[in-house]
């Protein structure tokens, strides 16, 4: 065979290869497990409340009443800086309104119709951005796990000179650690453009924080918002004084006449009620990457531009098709279904990887029980973990404490893992099992008696 | 969402058999130069069919399904595969001592200081540079910023794979320290605030 890559760039590959894979892999684990769940997204919300009033459309006067009823609700309470109405889609066919104080569904004629209760898809979203760790230290070290999948893909790549040539060889059965290293290298070559591309773009918005400080830092005068208006447009000058309830229903008219092909996704009010305030409309454009263009009128209803994330400059466009490529929303279920295909094998690809570090060990004579113990408390703890808060919403509901339940779960399967390394396995697999056929039978009871 | 027939579904027909192509190339005896080029050619094709139909929203779809065709050929190897215990590869990747060789402890987190905040820092300000220039040669902000935002991950990454395969600890701090400096004088002679 020609040797393409010098022999100690292997070595070298690997030895980084190694020390990323043992550096990264459980956080990275968390983050593929859960982002392959995320995916169903707005299934979850669905199943989390099924008993919400859903249509296919609402009509633009609804909305308007929708929201004056929403805002009359909150007289006296701290005025809301933003408010978003969530229009039906095919993925979440509900109009829901979101503002700093509260979040409702309302009905097809605009009536308040209950609290939204999301909990759960929220916690799910919120580990899988951020791991849970609030702010910007979250999404930063988030990021930096894209920065690390992308280095384990590239020195894979190269520790691997015969990836490519034996792409399509698994010795699936093979019991010796040979049938591992298969799928750890055939799953890493086969999801390879999937992995690049949802690493990248985790990357970037993970990272888009310190990033942002830096470009405002230095090329802003510190003002964040305006590092970020070149690309998703600025919003306008406040003026506090008050002022009547936009007309909505007029943008969202002027939506379907003057720009028929997009489909209004979001309405969202900047500083509602006062002089200041700003319509823009979301919407969804059919067959592109971008996550929508945002469409701005004046509080009569009257278009007074757009943001150009569907045709202005090319970063615009590449960073608003980031998201879409990175959540998999892009092209309805079977995008979704190729999203948690790839996802799933990616989580198979990352537990192999360090059962195949702790094969070499051993057959190099140096065991380690404990340590491959944690790891099986990982591999199985993390999806046991999950669907114990799954089923603590269904059970004790929206008010349940996910973070604490995953998280002390997770600790619990590493300390069993270690003072029961030859039982944790089988354990966990048994209530993983029992979690996900429960949690299964639950949501199916509640959807079908409510 | 449905897909209409067009362009897209040639793409993604073009995608699912330049996989099948490949795999009837790569299981031969011996390498086919044309069959190897045919399968590239079929997939490139494909992925120029979806983005004639829908530009990159059609290349992402015509990838997917070529890979969701590599999975369908993955699976009937998995399948197929004969139960077998051949001895599997022990090569050391030097994570760990073996024996009684020392932990080194220190050096290890001195890596990770160097590999994750340090390089992180380093990346953060060869693209903050890149900005600079970008604005210098005309880019629009947008552009500008856009490309600052996906160069510094790339950076980082690329830094971080250099320093691992340093051997020397003068080296990686070289690695380091010079494009940084190279970037903050960039960012001076730009006219950029520091």
């Amino acid at each position: 065979m020609n040797q393409v890559v010098h022999k100690s760039t292997v070595q070298r590959s690997l030895s980084a290869h190694a020390a990323l894979g043992l550096l990264a892999s459980a956080l990275l684990y968390i983050l593929c497990l859960t982002g392959t769940v995320t995916v169903l997204y707005e299934e979850w919300q669905r199943v989390e409340q099924p008993d919400a009033p859903e249509m296919t459309a609402i009509a633009p006067a609804a909305v308007q009443t929708a929201i004056a009823n929403l805002l009359a609700g909150e007289k006296g309470r701290k005025a809301t800086g933003h408010l978003y109405v969530h229009l039906p889609t095919d993925a979440l066919p509900r109009t829901t309104i979101t503002t700093d104080n509260q979040a409702a569904h309302v009905d097809a004629r605009g009536a308040l119709a209950m609290p939204e209760r999301n909990a759960w898809s929220e916690f799910l979203l919120g580990l899988h951005d951020m791991l849970n760790v609030p702010g910007v230290i979250g999404m930063t070290i988030v990021g930096a796990l894209g920065v690390m999948m992308l280095a384990l893909t590239l020195t894979g790549i190269i520790a691997h000179p015969r990836i490519f040539r034996d792409a399509f060889r698994l010795r699936a059965r093979d019991k010796g650690g040979v049938g591992l290293a298969d799928w750890h290298n055939r799953l890493g070559v086969w999801t390879l453009p999937f992995a690049i591309a949802i690493a990248l773009t985790g990357a970037m918005i993970g990272l888009g924080s310190i990033n942002g400080y830096g470009l405002a830092g230095l090329f802003y005068k510190g003002d964040l918002e305006a590092a970020y208006a070149p690309i998703f447009g600025e919003e306008g000058k406040p003026d506090p004084k008050s002022a009547p309830l936009p007309d909505v229903a007029a943008a969202l008219r002027t939506m379907a006449q003057r720009f028929p092909e997009a489909r209004p996704l979001y309405v969202i009010l900047h500083e509602p009620l006062t002089a200041g305030q700003q319509v823009q409309v979301l919407a969804g454009h059919d067959r592109r990457l971008i996550f929508g263009e945002t469409y701005a009128f004046d509080s009569q209803g009257r278009f007074t531009g757009k943001a150009g994330l569907s045709d202005g400059h090319i970063g615009q466009q590449v960073a608003a098709s980031a998201y879409n490529l990175h959540f998999g929303n892009y092209g309805g279920w079977p995008v979704k279904l190729a999203y948690i295909l790839f996802g799933a094998a990616l989580c198979g690809m990352i537990a192999a990887g360090v059962l195949i570090w702790l094969g070499k060990r051993e057959r190099r004579g140096f065991h380690h029980p404990r340590l491959r113990a944690a790891w099986h408390a990982i591999i199985w703890g993390v999806p046991f973990a999950l669907s114990m808060t799954f089923l603590a919403r269904l059970t004790i509901g929206n008010e349940a404490p996910f973070v604490a339940i995953f998280w002390l779960l997770l600790l619990a399967s590493l300390i069993a893992a270690l003072c029961l390394p030859d039982t944790i396995r089988r354990g966990l697999q048994f209530l993983l099992g029992a979690g996900v056929i429960g949690g299964g039978l639950l949501a199916a009871a509640l959807a079908l008696g409510g | 969402m449905s897909f209409p027939i067009g362009l897209l579904w040639i793409g993604g027909g073009g995608a699912v058999a330049s996989m099948a192509l490949l795999r009837h190339a790569w299981g031969k005896p011996s390498r086919s130069v044309p069959l190897n080029l045919g399968a590239w050619a079929t997939l490139l094709a494909a992925l120029l069919c979806g983005m004639a139909d829908s530009g990159a929203w059609g290349m992402a779809v015509v990838t997917l399904a070529a890979l969701a065709a590599a999975f369908l050929c993955l699976a009937h190897a998995a399948l197929a595969a004969p139960p077998g215990r051949q001895a599997a590869s022990n090569r050391r990747v030097r994570m760990l001592p073996e024996g009684a060789e020392p932990l080194r402890l220190g050096a290890r987190f001195l890596t990770f200081a160097l590999t994750v905040p340090g390089a992180c820092l380093t990346a953060l300000a060869i693209a903050l540079a890149a900005r600079a220039v970008a604005g210098r040669i005309g880019l629009h902000d947008a552009d500008g910023n856009v490309l600052m935002l996906f160069l510094m991950p790339l950076l980082w990454m690329l830094l971080v794979m250099l320093l691992l395969f340093q051997d020397r600890r003068r080296a990686q701090l070289l690695w380091l320290s010079l494009p940084a400096l190279a970037s903050l004088l960039i960012l001076a002679a730009t006219g950029t605030h520091i």
